[in-house]
This record gives C-alpha cells, structure tokens and sequence, in this order.
C-alpha cells in the first residue's frame, strides 16, 4: 500500500487533531501544569486514542465504500 | 490577507472571554449551555433532570449530576477556533466577516451541546453497565470515552463544515453559471 494512502487520513485529519492537542495538551502545559508522572501518563492517551480513531474510522469509511461497489456489481 | 487576520484576533478574543466566563461562572451562570445539555441527555436517556441551584442538573433515578465540568465550554473553544480558521476562506467583505464568526460560534454552541450531550448519555450507561470493561478502571473507561466522543465530534463537524462548504461554493458557481456571467 502506497504511504501516501496509508498517511491520507490523518493529513484529512490534520486540523481537528491538531486542534484537539492544542486544547488538551499545550493550553495546559502553556498555563503552568506541573509535568507529574500523571499528567504524561494522561498526554500519551491522549496523543494516542485520537489516532486510534482515526484509523477506526477510515476502516470503516474504505469498508463501507467497498461494499456498496460490489452491491451495484 | 489583513482581514483574515483580523478575522483570526477576533475570534482569538471571543474564545479568551469565552474561556474566562467559563473560568469565573458557577454551574447557575452556566445554564445557556448546561439547560440544552441536560434536555437532550433526557430525550437520549429517559432520565429526567432537575435543576439544583448552584450545583447543575440532577437526574434522581441515576444519580448523576451534570455539573460544571460537564459544560463542555472547552470543547465548544475548540470548535470555534477550528471552524473559524477552516472556513477563513469565506472572509471577504465585513458583512462576511460577521457572518463566518457568527456561523462558526453558533455552530459550536450547537456542536457543543450535541457532542456533550452524547458523552454523558455514554457516561451514564458505562457507569451502569461496569461489569463490561472489567479490565479498567472507571476513571480510565471515563477518561477514554471522553477523548474518543470529543475527537470524534470534533472530526466530524470538520468534514461536515468542509461538505457544506463545498455545497455551498458549487451552489453559488450554478448560480453565477445561469446568470451567464
């Protein structure tokens, strides 16, 4: 599978990820927060889970797509 | 180009004073957004909520308070500034410039609601159904399904406002087409 394909959702994905970290992630850090053992355990999840999702998502939107093609077959 | 940016230190504005309303109100200040979101979380649930004053709405039959916390003012800052700064395309004459951020703030307030409304419907029924993710804790089950409803909500009201957008630029290209101009 070419990269690029691979990368597409999460270039698609680029604004609402970005703005996501920004909200969760440098606010916090920008207004002080103290880096605890906590807090970066809670950052990894939350780097992590959104592009969970993403892949999830863009599963689900290639299978749907590949199942309506081959019903009008 | 100086009217996007303009366009860009507004809404800058907006979200700084959204966000210190939000710093300073209590849960009764709060209940242009908490009123909406506890209405819908009943029409999603079945469970009828009550205000409590000061402290937000109650649902007796499930025990689960939405309070402050539970506004989703943030998410409702992070909406604006996307929206905004993904339709900054449509800032063109002042009139449009009143219209993007009066668009992309009520469509926030609007995504707002819905998507926190859906959280906490999905926040209630883990919390009655814990013996299905066993495995974690509460706090972490919470704390997951929060990041995935608001990722989530957030990504899809960005493909829906580019879709619109879309909609919107084809339909104005028809019209100018037909005009003959």
């Amino acid at each position: 599978m070419p990269w690029g394909r691979v990368c597409y959702p999460f270039r698609r994905a680029a604004l609402p990820l970005a703005v996501y970290y920004a909200v969760t992630l440098a606010v916090p850090v920008a207004n002080g927060v103290v880096l605890s053992g906590a807090f970066v355990e809670h950052a990894l999840v939350v780097l992590f889970v959104p592009l969970v999702v993403i892949t999830v998502a863009w599963i689900a939107w290639v299978s749907a797509h590949a199942l309506v093609r081959a019903c009008r077959w | 180009m100086k009217r996007r940016l303009v366009v860009l230190a507004v809404a800058v504005l907006i979200a700084w004073g959204l966000k210190r309303h939000y710093a300073a109100a209590g849960a009764d200040d709060l209940g242009w957004i908490l009123r909406p979101t506890a209405r819908v979380v009943s029409l999603m649930t079945g469970s009828s909520f009550a205000l409590q004053p000061g402290e937000g709405y109650f649902s007796r039959e499930r025990l689960f308070l939405i309070e402050k916390s539970c506004a989703g003012v943030n998410f409702m800052i992070a909406a604006f500034g996307m929206l905004t700064f993904a339709l900054l395309h449509r800032a063109g004459s002042g009139v449009s410039v009143v219209r993007l951020l009066g668009v992309t703030l009520f469509a926030s307030y609007g995504a707002a609601v819905l998507v926190n409304a859906t959280r906490i419907a999905v926040a209630m029924w883990l919390a009655a159904h814990p013996v299905l993710l066993s495995t974690f804790s509460a706090a972490e089950v919470h704390r997951v399904e929060g990041i995935v409803v608001y990722f989530g909500g957030l990504f899809l009201l960005y493909e829906v406002a580019r879709r619109l957008d879309r909609v919107v630029v084809a339909a104005s290209s028809t019209v100018v087409v037909e005009a003959g101009l």
